[in-house]
C-alpha cells in the first residue's frame, strides 16, 4: 500500500513539476524577445568603443598620418598580418636619409584581432575601427592599404595630438 | 449552422442527374475529387504547421523565428518547399534501393489515410465506417513500416538504432492511445466517428466525461505526442545522439515527406483528440442556456473544428519545447509501468460509470 | 625532507634540482622504482599527476611528471630523461596513474619517446603516417608536406604495446583496438552532439556502449610548437584559444606564470578585475555547459536560454576588452585597458539578473522530472578514478575531490574573498550538472565582494618593452571552467620559450569517459560527456 501511495505522489509530484517548468516557457513566450534585427537597425546598432573591428590608420584633415614606418607593428604581428613598404628618402633641407611610408598594407583575413599592433604602437598611428562586416566576394580584397593615397607624414614640430586610444 | 453536406449532395446530383453519368463513374469522379482536396488541405496544412511550429518554438525561446520573406516571415514555408522539391536525392552506394525509396511512402500514406478518416466540419467528412476508431489506429500504424523500413534500408548504424528505437517506442505507446479513445467509445456506444461527434451535441466529453475522461485525453494526448515522434519522445531522431536518426540518409523531397508526415500527424494527433475528447466541430452546447447555445452555433464548424485542433497543436508545441528528451528505457518504463495500467484502470472506471449511471 | 631522502636512497643517482618546489632528476634506470615508491602510502602517496611533460633537453629527452598528493597537497616535480634519441624508451606510469594513458601519447606523438608496457602506443593528435616528431628540436619542417590522402583503416584500427621480457630486451606486438565482431559507432568529428570535432568510436551492444576510443587531433594547431618561435606577450594570444569558453582564466595562468618569473608585481586593481573576470568567464562558461548539456537532452529552449544570459556576460567583456570570447584583456603586468565607467554598474546589474534566471533554471530544468530521470543514477565516478584519471574542476568536485586552485594556491584576489566550493559527494552526472549551476551562485558571490572595492593603485605595472625570462622554469595553475589549468614554461633567457606546455583539464575529462560511460546507454554517452564537459580546441593544442 505505501509503495502504491508513493507511486501515485510521484505521478502527481512529476506532473506538478512538468507545469511548473511549461510555467517557465509560458512566461518567456509573453516576455519581449531579443532577437537582433540586424540589417534594419543598422543604423541605429553601436559598437563598443573599445571594439576591435578593423585596423585603421589615422589621418588628420591634412591627410597626414603619425606612421613613420618603424616596423613594430609588423614585429609584433604574430600572423604577419601586416606589411610594411617603406622607402629611403633624402631630406631636402637637413640632407639626411629617412624612412617613409609607401604602403601600409593589413590583411584582414589573417589577423587575430590580439591588438598587439595598436598597443605597441610609438606614434599611435594606427587604431581600431569598429567595423565589422568585412565581407568581400574575393580573398584579395582582404588586404588592404590603410594609408590614404598621396598622405604623408605629420609635421613632427607640433606635439602630435592624441589620438584616442580606442 | 452550415451543413457541407449541401455542397456534396450538389455536387452528386450534377453529375448524376445533369451530367447523366452512371453509378461507376459518378463514384469514380467524386473519389478523385475528395482524393485531390484532401491532398491539398493536408499540404496546405503541413505548410501552416511547419510555420506555426517555427514561430511558436521561436517565441517560446525568446526568439523572433522566421521573419525575412514576406511580411513576418509567411512565405518562408513556400520557400522552403520550393528548396526541398528542387535539392538533389543523394543515391546511396550499398543500400536496398527499393526499400529505400518505398519507406517514405508508407510513412505518408499511413497519414494520408488517417487524415482522410477526420470530421473536418458538418458534412465533411470523407471517411465514416461504423469502426471509425478502430481504422484510425490501423492505418495510423502504418507509418511504423515506413520508419522500419527507413532505417534498415539505409545501411547506416544512426537509422538503424533510430528505426530500433522507433519500432518499440510506436509499438508501446499505441497500446495507450487506443486504449484512452476506447474509454471514450465505452462512453459513447459507438465506435462511428461522426456519431461519436453527435453524441457530443450536448456537452463534450470531456467535461461529460468527468475525471476518467479528463485522464483519458491527457493520456492520449501524451501517447499521441510519443507516437508523432516529437520531443520529449523524439529518439528516433534524437538529433544529438543519432544526428537524424531513420532519416539521416534521406535528401530531397523523399526526406520532405517525412518532413511533412511529421507535422500532419502533429496535427492528426491533435485532431482526434479534439474531436474525440472536444466535441470535433460539435460548437459548444451548455445544456439549459439555450441562447448561449444558438450564439455558439452561429460558428461555422469547420472553425471550431480547427480551433479545437489547433489548441491541441499549440498543447503539443509547449510541451516540446519545454521538456527534454526520455531515454529509451525510461521511455518505455514509462509507458508500461505508469501509462498504460492507468489507460486500464481508467477504462474500468470508465464502464463502471457507464453502467451504473 | 624525508621524500626527498628516501628518493636519493632508492635511486643514487638522483639529482635534486630545486628545494622549494621539491624538483628531483631521477635516471631512467630507477625511474620505475621512484615512482612506484611515491605512489605508494609511505611514499606520501602522490596520487594526483597534473601533467606529463615531455622536453628535448638537447642531447637528451625527457619526461617532466607534476605530482601532487591530495591529501597533504604537496607538490613533487620528477624528471627523467633517456639519452637515446634513435630509440628513447621510458618505463610508463599509466597503471599508476589512468590519467598518464594519454599524457604518454602525447609525449609519444610529439617526441617520440616510446613508454614500456603502456598499453595503447598511438599517435594521439597526429596522423599516424606522419614522419618525425615535431616538437623535437631537430625537427625537419619540410618533412610533412600537405597530404590529402585519407588515413587507411588498418592506422586506425591497430595499435601497439611494448613490453620488456625478462633479459631486458624491449618486444613490440601489435594487436586491434575493436573486435572484429564487435558494432562500432562513429560519433563525430562531425556530429551535433560532440562539443567541437571530438571523434569518438563507440562499441555498442544494442544500445549499451562498450568501449569507447577517442580520437583526437581533428583541430590540432600546434599551438606549443608555435610559443617556442613566439615572443612572451604573443603567446598570449594563444592562450585565450585553447579553451574558448575560459580563454580570460587561460590568459590568465600565461600572464601569471611570466609575471612570477620576471617578478613583476601586479597593482591590486588589476588583480581584483581580473579575478572579476575569471568569474565572469566561468560563469559564461558554466552557462554554455549547461545550455549544452540540456541540448544534448533534447531541450533547446534551455540552450537558447542559457545564450541569452550568457550574452550579457559577452557584452561586459566587449565593452572592456574589444573582444567577446577573446577578450585579449590581461596583458602581462596587468591589463591592457582600465575598465570603462559603466563597468561597475552593468556587473551590479547582471548580478541581480542573473539570480533570478538561475531560479527559473531550476524550475524549469533541475526540477523536471524527465531531466532528473535521466541525471540521476547514471554516469558515477568514484572519488579515487576521478584522482586518478585526473577529473579535475566541477566534474572532480562533483566526485568529492576538493581540487579547487583557487583555495589550494590562490592567486590574483582570491585569497581575499569568501566563497564555498560546491561540493558533492556521489560524483554522478545529476552532482556534476549542480556543482556548475552551484558554482554560477559562487561565481556571483566572488564577484559581488569585489566590485565594491576595486582599489586604485593603476592598472598595469609596466615590464620592458622586450620581455625576455630567466633562465629557468616556472609552473602556473589556475582554475578554469572546466578545472586545474596548467603552465609550464622552460626558458633558455630568450625573448621566447624553451618549451612551453599547456595543461588541459580537458584531456583529461576525455579519457574519464571510459569508466563513466561504459554500461550505459548511448544517450547516456551524450550527456555525460556534456556533463564532464570537455572544449575539444583545449585538447587540440
Amino acid at each position: 500500500m505505501k509503495s502504491f501511495c508513493n507511486y501515485i505522489k510521484s505521478i502527481v509530484l512529476g506532473i506538478w513539476n512538468l507545469l511548473l517548468g511549461m510555467k517557465i516557457t509560458m512566461l518567456n513566450f509573453l516576455r519581449p524577445k531579443i532577437t537582433e534585427q540586424y540589417p534594419e537597425n543598422r543604423g541605429k546598432q553601436v559598437m563598443f568603443e573599445r571594439f576591435r573591428g578593423s585596423l585603421t590608420m589615422v589621418h588628420n584633415d591634412k591627410n597626414e598620418h603619425g606612421c613613420t614606418a618603424c616596423g613594430i607593428c609588423q614585429m609584433n604581428c604574430p600572423n604577419g598580418t601586416i606589411k610594411i613598404v617603406s622607402s629611403m628618402i633624402e631630406d631636402a633641407e637637413t640632407g639626411k636619409k629617412k624612412k617613409v611610408l609607401d604602403k601600409y598594407l593589413y590583411d584582414i583575413g589573417t589577423c587575430i584581432f590580439c591588438d598587439m599592433c595598436v598597443s605597441s604602437c610609438p606614434q599611435q598611428a594606427i587604431a581600431w575601427s569598429t567595423e565589422f562586416e568585412h565581407a568581400v566576394f574575393n580573398r584579395s580584397k582582404l588586404v588592404k592599404q590603410l594609408n590614404n593615397e598621396g598622405s604623408t607624414l605629420k609635421v613632427k614640430e607640433k606635439s602630435a595630438p592624441k589620438t584616442e586610444v580606442a | 449552422m452550415f451543413d457541407f453536406s449541401v455542397v456534396t449532395t450538389w455536387i452528386d446530383e450534377l453529375l448524376r442527374v445533369t451530367l447523366g453519368l452512371n453509378n461507376f463513374w459518378t463514384l469514380f469522379i467524386e473519389f478523385i475529387l475528395i482524393g485531390v482536396v484532401l491532398l491539398a488541405v493536408y499540404a496546405i496544412i503541413a505548410l501552416i504547421l511547419i510555420y506555426v511550429e517555427r514561430k511558436i518554438c521561436a517565441f517560446f525561446q525568446c526568439r523572433i523565428g522566421p521573419n525575412r520573406v514576406g511580411k513576418w516571415g509567411l512565405i518562408q514555408p513556400i520557400a522552403d518547399m520550393i528548396k526541398i522539391l528542387l535539392k538533389e536525392i543523394i543515391t546511396l552506394k550499398n543500400n536496398d534501393k527499393f526499400l529505400f525509396y518505398l519507406a517514405p511512402f508508407f510513412v505518408i500514406v499511413g497519414s494520408i489515410l488517417t487524415f482522410a478518416a477526420l470530421p473536418f466540419g458538418l458534412g465533411l467528412h470523407a471517411v465514416d465506417f461504423n469502426v471509425g476508431i478502430v481504422y484510425i489506429l490501423a492505418v495510423s500504424s502504418l507509418g511504423i513500416i515506413g520508419i522500419l523500413l527507413a532505417g534498415w534500408s539505409s545501411n547506416n548504424k544512426y537509422t538503424l538504432i533510430g528505426a530500433m528505437r522507433s519500432g518499440s517506442q510506436l509499438v508501446s505507446y499505441e497500446l495507450s492511445a487506443a486504449l484512452s479513445l476506447m474509454t471514450i467509445v465505452v462512453m459513447a456506444g459507438s465506435m462511428q466517428i461522426s456519431t461519436i461527434v453527435e453524441e457530443q451535441s450536448d456537452m463534450w466529453f470531456i467535461f461529460k466525461g468527468n475525471i476518467p475522461a479528463i485522464v483519458a485525453f491527457v493520456i492520449y494526448m501524451i501517447a499521441g505526442h510519443a507516437e508523432t515522434n516529437r520531443g520529449p519522445f523524439d529518439l528516433p531522431e534524437a538529433e544529438s545522439e543519432l544526428t537524424a536518426g531513420y532519416h539521416t540518409e534521406y535528401s530531397g523531397i523523399s526526406f520532405g515527406l517525412f518532413y511533412v508526415a511529421e507535422y500532419l500527424n502533429l496535427f492528426i494527433t491533435s485532431a482526434i483528440a479534439a474531436t474525440v475528447f472536444l466535441g470535433g466541430w460539435m460548437p459548444l452546447h451548455i445544456p439549459g442556456l439555450d441562447g448561449f447555445n444558438a450564439v455558439m452555433d452561429y460558428i461555422p464548424s469547420v472553425i471550431w473544428f480547427f480551433g479545437k485542433a489547433a489548441f491541441c497543436v499549440f498543447l503539443q508545441m509547449w510541451v516540446r519545447w519545454t521538456f527534454p528528451r526520455l531515454r529509451i528505457d525510461q521511455l518505455l518504463k514509462f509507458e508500461w509501468k505508469i501509462l498504460m495500467p492507468i489507460a486500464l484502470v481508467n477504462l474500468l472506471v470508465m464502464a463502471v460509470c457507464v453502467v451504473v449511471f | 625532507m624525508d621524500i626527498k631522502n628516501k628518493i636519493l636512497a632508492i635511486a643514487p643517482e638522483s639529482v635534486v634540482e630545486n628545494e622549494e618546489l621539491l624538483t628531483i632528476s631521477v635516471s631512467a634506470k630507477d625511474f620505475r622504482a621512484v615512482v612506484e615508491w611515491i605512489k605508494s602510502k609511505e611514499g606520501g602517496s602522490f596520487d594526483y599527476l597534473q601533467d606529463l611533460i615531455g622536453v628535448d633537453n638537447g642531447e637528451s629527452l625527457g619526461v617532466i611528471y607534476r605530482l601532487f598528493s591530495t591529501q597533504t597537497n604537496t607538490a613533487l616535480v620528477l624528471k627523467t630523461a633517456t639519452i637515446d634519441r634513435e630509440n628513447p624508451e621510458i618505463m610508463t606510469v599509466s597503471d599508476l596513474w589512468e590519467s598518464a594513458n594519454l599524457y604518454e601519447r602525447e609525449v609519444y606523438d610529439f617526441f617520440g619517446i616510446k613508454f614500456i608496457n603502456h598499453p595503447d602506443m598511438r599517435r594521439l593528435f597526429l596522423r599516424h603516417d606522419w614522419v618525425g616528431y615535431p616538437l623535437r628540436k631537430d625537427y625537419d619542417m619540410s618533412s610533412n608536406p600537405l597530404s590529402m590522402k585519407n588515413q587507411t583503416p588498418e592506422m586506425m584500427e591497430t595499435t601497439e604495446t611494448l613490453t620488456l621480457d625478462s633479459e631486458g630486451n624491449v618486444k613490440g606486438s601489435q594487436f586491434q583496438i575493436f573486435g572484429e565482431k564487435e558494432y562500432v559507432v562513429n560519433i563525430g568529428p562531425q556530429h551535433p552532439a560532440t562539443h567541437g570535432v571530438l571523434h569518438l568510436r563507440v562499441s555498442l551492444d544494442g544500445e549499451t556502449v562498450k568501449k569507447i576510443d577517442p580520437n583526437f587531433g581533428y583541430i590540432h594547431r600546434g599551438i606549443e610548437k608555435m610559443s617556442e618561435s613566439y615572443t612572451y606577450p604573443q603567446i598570449l594570444h594563444l592562450a585565450d584559444r585553447l579553451d574558448y569558453l575560459s580563454g580570460t582564466m587561460n590568459r590568465h595562468a600565461v600572464c601569471l606564470c611570466v609575471e612570477k618569473a620576471l617578478g613583476l608585481e601586479v597593482p591590486q586593481r588589476a588583480q581584483y578585475i581580473r579575478t572579476i573576470f575569471d568569474e565572469l568567464t566561468r560563469i559564461a562558461s558554466h552557462l554554455l555547459g549547461w545550455g549544452c548539456m540540456c541540448m544534448d537532452m533534447g531541450s533547446i529552449t534551455a540552450f537558447i536560454y542559457g545564450m541569452r544570459d550568457r550574452e550579457k556576460i559577452m557584452d561586459i567583456f566587449e565593452e572592456n576588452g574589444g573582444g567577446r570570447l577573446m577578450c585579449n584583456y590581461s596583458v602581462i603586468g596587468g591589463l591592457s585597458k582600465d575598465v570603462t565607467p559603466s563597468f561597475v554598474s552593468k556587473v551590479k546589474e547582471f548580478i541581480p539578473y542573473m539570480r533570478k534566471m538561475l531560479k527559473e533554471y531550476h524550475i524549469l530544468f533541475t526540477g523536471n522530472p524527465i531531466a532528473r530521470g535521466r541525471m540521476k543514477d547514471i554516469g558515477f565516478l568514484s572519488k579515487e578514478d576521478a584522482i586518478s584519471y585526473g577529473v579535475t574542476g566541477p566534474s572532480g568536485r562533483a566526485s568529492g575531490w576538493m581540487n579547487d586552485v583557487r583555495v589550494l594556491e590562490p592567486y590574483a584576489a582570491y585569497d581575499k574573498v569568501k566563497f564555498d566550493v560546491v561540493m558533492r559527494e556521489e560524483g554522478g552526472t545529476y552532482e556534476r550538472y549542480i556543482v556548475r549551476l552551484d558554482e554560477i551562485e559562487q561565481s556571483l558571490r566572488i564577484i559581488e565582494q569585489l566590485i565594491d572595492n576595486l582599489p586604485d593603485d593603476g592598472f598595469i605595472t609596466k615590464p620592458k618593452a622586450i620581455i625576455k625570462l630567466p633562465e629557468g622554469e616556472w609552473f602556473q595553475r589556475v582554475e578554469n571552467a572546466r578545472g586545474d589549468f596548467g603552465v609550464y614554461i622552460s626558458s633558455k633567457g630568450d625573448k621566447s620559450p624553451y618549451r612551453i606546455k599547456f595543461r588541459s583539464p580537458c584531456m583529461t575529462l576525455v579519457s574519464a569517459l571510459n569508466p563513466t560511460v561504459c554500461g550505459e546507454k548511448i544517450a547516456d554517452l551524450i550527456m555525460i560527456g556534456a556533463s564532464l564537459d570537455y572544449v575539444i580546441p583545449c585538447i587540440d593544442r
